[in-house]
């Protein structure tokens, strides 16, 4: 798993490619976590590059959700390949995460 | 001629047979100091505070390379003051070529700087940070058989009568020492860790069912759990909320190892306390989302919870963000891919409740994505669809449960199972 911080229109872009597991996961909740303490929102993660996500990755993005709503602030996914999306929506984590095709539709919703 | 063997030496021939007896004594010191402990820390705090005495340094440090980062760590720092070993254990990160010590790391060669004032390659932001003044350095690359392991170095060495061959030898026994009290450190944690996975296991199964088979009126349960490697965190259980009731459970906890296990172990009692005060799963499944709302660490639970009539086989279900289920016919295999919430323990919901009904001879299948998520050598998944195709063409064997983790072991042959898998039939006799 890689992760790559970006700027995009003023919020922080946090691109996570790879595969999202058991091992991988705690490099990615420090990341979330320090995003979270500055109080970052919108938070955008790019989902283009990940391959596979279990439930460890998915309990880390929904600990990360569970901080940015604690002070107001959102955070939205974008670019999730179909083979993940189905996790998602057979978990119907779908409802819970605000998921946007692209980076725009993200960064333009309200 | 005289019998008298004297022979006449010069004071420097003395001198230095003494410098190489004081070397070989140092050597013998240093090659029973790697001997007598497998500890990493004491290891290299015993090595190099003897270099340090032998050299009359004021201080030394050990940067480890980091293969994954290609950088270079501080890993032990001996000085005078402790907060100085701090600030370099915690704020200093060399790259590659970076400073003496990334020069040595990057040319695997020792260097000897008695002026570090006078060489470009020296890195100052250490002393500004410590406070420390480093005048003159010995700095040499700890070579294992593995490849470069990192760099020792020894600060302001007041004796300039040393012999940096001797030196680099002691290195070499020494970088060997700190490869096998790594690898000791990385068998111990492996040992450490299949303990804590064993005891996450039994609790995991003390936790079930005591019995896989489950009996009631017209309905008859069975099930089968197969833990991962990791221990996955997968739970099912047979509750009677009433005489003419029939609860069957199955969830997937999002965590692993002894945190899923003690987690699942904590759900699981207090599914139970709801589950016997609950005669419809949706108001089971709101009472325990409401208890596990501040789950640690974004811990979730996907369970799917029906409650089935035993007389007239009408089945209540709630689905928590749990995969489909499978309901098999005389007439074929269907996804039961029903109205539900997103998991328990993320956000405040209501659970909806879809009611269904159970002909002469029906089945439901449920299972959690451990089972088709199994990878195979070629690192491919079963695939959800994959998996009903399976399930479609197998579905009028004996012993279904058998047949499907038959099918999964196979299909993972030689791979570690990443996931627990449970699976669970339930069948409508009437």
């Amino acid at each position: 798993m890689e992760i790559n911080i970006r700027e995009y229109e003023g919020g922080k872009v946090i691109a996570v490619s790879g595969e999202i597991d058991l091992y991988s996961s705690p490099l990615l909740r420090k990341q979330l976590m320090v995003f979270v303490k500055k109080k970052e929102s919108p938070l955008l993660v790019d989902f283009g590059g990940v391959s596979y996500i279990d439930s460890s990755g998915i309990a880390t993005f929904v600990e990360g959700l569970k901080g940015v709503m604690s002070f107001g602030g959102r955070m939205k996914m974008f670019g999730i390949r179909p083979a993940i999306m189905e996790i998602f929506s057979f978990s119907k984590l779908d409802k819970v995460f605000e998921i946007y095709g692209t980076i725009d539709d993200a960064a333009d919703s309200r | 001629m005289t019998d008298d063997p004297t022979i006449t030496v010069s004071e420097k021939y003395l001198h230095d047979i003494k410098r190489k007896l004081s070397d070989y004594e140092t050597l013998i010191d240093v090659s029973s100091i790697i001997s007598s402990t497998l500890k990493l820390d004491d290891l290299m705090n015993l090595v190099m505070e003897k270099a340090k005495q032998e050299l009359d340094a004021e201080a030394c440090s050990i940067l480890f390379y980091n293969r994954d980062t290609d950088k270079l760590e501080f890993e032990v720092a001996l000085c005078a003051e402790d907060c100085a070993s701090d600030i370099l254990k915690k704020k200093i990160v060399l790259d590659m070529g970076q400073g003496i010590a990334g020069w040595v790391a990057a040319n695997m060669k020792p260097l000897v700087i008695n002026d570090v004032g006078s060489d470009p390659r020296f890195f100052a932001d250490a002393d500004k940070m410590t406070g420390f003044t480093t005048k003159s350095i010995i700095a040499v690359p700890l070579i294992g058989r593995g490849g470069l392991i990192g760099v020792a170095e020894l600060i302001n060495p007041r004796k300039k009568d040393y012999d940096i061959e001797v030196f680099n030898i002691l290195c070499g026994q020494f970088a060997i020492a700190i490869e096998n009290a790594l690898f000791h450190r990385e068998v111990v944690e492996q040992e450490k860790l299949k303990q804590e996975l064993d005891i996450a296991a039994a609790l995991q199964k003390s936790f079930l069912p005591e019995l896989p088979v489950f009996g009631k009126g017209n309905v008859l349960v069975s099930a089968v759990n197969i833990p991962a490697e990791q221990v996955g965190g997968d739970l099912y259980d047979f509750i009677v909320p009433s005489d003419d009731k029939i609860g069957v459970f199955i969830g997937d906890v999002s965590g692993k190892g002894v945190s899923g296990a003690l987690y699942m172990a904590k759900i699981i009692s207090d599914f139970r306390f709801i589950a016997l005060q609950s005669d419809s799963p949706e108001i089971a499944f709101n009472r325990l989302n409401a208890m596990l709302a501040n789950a640690p660490r974004g811990m979730f639970l996907t369970a799917v919870y029906i409650i089935a009539d035993v007389n007239t086989g009408e089945l209540k279900v709630s689905v928590a963000g749990h995969p489909p289920f499978l309901r098999i016919g005389n007439d074929g295999v269907y996804v039961e891919d029903m109205a539900g919430a997103p998991p328990i323990g993320i956000l405040p919901v209501e659970y909806p409740m879809t009611v269904i009904h159970l002909n002469k001879g029906d089945r439901l299948l449920l299972f959690t994505d451990g089972v088709y998520e199994a990878k195979n050598r070629d690192s491919k998944r079963i695939g959800f669809d994959a998996f009903v195709d399976f399930v479609s063409t197998n579905k009028d064997e004996e012993n279904l449960i058998k047949a499907v983790t038959d099918y999964v072991e196979n299909f993972s042959e030689g791979v570690a199972r990443a996931d627990d898998i449970t699976l669970l039939e339930v069948k409508w006799l009437g």
